[in-house]
């Protein structure tokens, strides 16, 4: 069986090339359009504040009125709702179960969440920044059985770039000692780093750093502008330049080889096919970059929203054409067609971002010099990834 | 012996399949149908002669003809450390 195309969110919930039964699960997914990957945002506080925040500015009471698409103004869902929910996704077929926020740790129903998902048989992936992971928090995560790992965002080799980037003082130790505690207690822990501004001259370090603490770590590029339709986060994006810059320097194993199929099978993501997700307040989107709203889990089943909402039938029906940007691009196959991106920038699935398209003449221009002098094709990825 | 399924393991049924993901070996198996009926049935504690008079008779066949085969699955189950040995020991 081919590989369904994937996108960084899959790898989220199931590092690639871990199990190749991870792959063939994942196209048996994508082919017969099961919700296998679902990610569920229990909580949209949080004890830190980044600048990059793709949720809302941190430095503001709460989400802008967004784009009338999204739920923003309704409460958080209760635990109720949650296990109701919880339910349904089990009924239409989810396995992989990632939890996100917001910082799931300050959740109220994190613990109770997680009890009821190892009760339906629910593998569970957590993304966290880290700071709440004390001692106990730890050990009890660890007596999870169906917890398969937790995913830990940094933003700095040293806690000067880091703390700026949350704006919490000693956020940078606290986070580096959730992550080696958890490991400790038997959980798998991955990093995830986020390039933007404020690091860009650590990027070197900040995979230095995970080697020498021996993590594994994912690398993301990409800053969005927020869900609710605020810009501020665009601050913190790198530069053209920038990437340039990163490829031909800390980033030089991990230029995009252009090898990147973009026939009609291919061209497609997981979005609305094997994944999806649902907001703290219910929106039930493609996945959890692109906030296009398909349904409201408060309103209708999920299973009915999964399966006759016209926003994923919609998705499902596209074909390379459809992207009017896309599809004469001499770029795509070095693009990381990165739909989040793209939706957040343009507010149609089927736009562009101007830095991804950018990152991708970027990516050419630098593999197509290394070629020239014989520099050896490299596989990689992840270079520029739709996960924060 | 009597043994039941790891009450604590993620699993999900895709159509004939069942997919058993076991977070602590990262290691995912894929069961096919009868395999999957087993895992079912192993919802509650259940001997080997359990499990082989109930797919005999759901599979119309005799349980000399199924015992075998269902040993041999039971086993493969215990192996990959999917089940829990009800009397004693995983």
């Amino acid at each position: 069986m081919d590989s369904a195309p994937r996108c960084q969110d899959d790898a989220i919930l199931s590092p690639p090339g871990e199990h190749a039964l991870v792959s063939q699960l994942q196209s048996m997914a994508y082919e017969r359009m099961i919700p296998l990957n679902v990610s569920l945002e229990l909580t949209l506080k949080c004890n830190i504040r980044c600048l990059h925040c793709y949720n809302f500015d941190r430095d503001t009471d709460g989400p802008a009125c967004g784009s009338g698409q999204v739920a923003l103004a309704a409460p958080e869902l209760s635990l109720e709702e949650i296990f109701r929910v919880m339910g349904e996704l089990r009924a239409a077929g989810t396995l992989f179960l990632s939890l996100t926020g917001g910082e799931v740790l300050s959740s109220p129903h994190l613990f109770p969440v997680l009890d009821h998902a190892r009760e339906l048989n629910l593998a569970v992936q957590m993304l966290s920044n880290g700071t709440l992971l004390r001692p106990g928090v730890a050990a009890r995560l660890a007596s999870y059985r169906n917890l398969l790992g937790v995913s830990i965002s940094v933003y700095g080799a040293t806690p000067e770039v880091h703390d700026a980037v949350t704006q919490i003082r000693g956020s940078w130790r606290r986070t580096l000692d959730g992550a080696e505690r958890l490991r400790a207690q038997g959980v798998a822990v991955r990093l995830k780093l986020i390039v933007m501004r404020p690091n860009v001259h650590e990027v070197g370090a900040m995979r230095a750093l995970c080697d020498a603490r021996g993590f594994p770590y994912l690398l993301d590029l990409t800053v969005t502008a927020r869900h609710d339709g605020s810009q501020g986060s665009l601050a913190m994006r790198i530069t053209e330049a920038e990437l340039e810059g990163l490829y031909r320097g800390p980033l030089s194993d991990l230029i995009p080889n252009g090898n990147r199929a973009v026939d009609e099978a291919a061209f497609p993501c997981n979005c609305a096919r094997g994944n999806a997700a649902i907001s703290a307040r219910g929106d039930v989107f493609p996945c959890v970059s692109v906030p296009w709203a398909a349904g409201n889990v408060r309103q209708q089943p999920f299973g009915e929203i999964w399966r006759s909402s016209p926003v994923f039938e919609r998705i499902r029906g596209l074909k390379v054409a459809d992207y009017p940007a896309c599809a004469p691009c001499p770029d795509k196959s070095f693009c990381s067609r990165d739909r989040g991106a793209a939706y957040n920038a343009s507010g149609s699935y089927t736009g562009t971002d101007p830095f991804v398209c950018a990152a991708a003449g970027v990516a050419r221009a630098v593999a197509e010099e290394d070629r020239a002098t014989a520099a050896p094709d490299v596989q990689l990825p992840l270079a520029i990834a739709a996960a924060r | 012996m009597t043994y039941k399924r790891d009450p604590g393991l993620p699993f999900q049924k895709l159509e004939e399949e069942t997919i058993v993901v076991d977070p602590r070996t990262r290691e995912v198996h894929l069961l096919n149908d009868t395999a999957a009926r087993v895992w079912e049935l192993l919802e509650s504690s259940s001997t080997l002669d359990d499990l082989t008079e109930a797919l005999a008779e759901e599979y119309d066949a005799t349980p000399e003809a199924m015992r075998a085969g269902v040993e041999e699955l039971l086993g493969g189950l215990r192996d990959k450390g999917l089940l829990v040995d009800v009397a004693g020991a995983a």
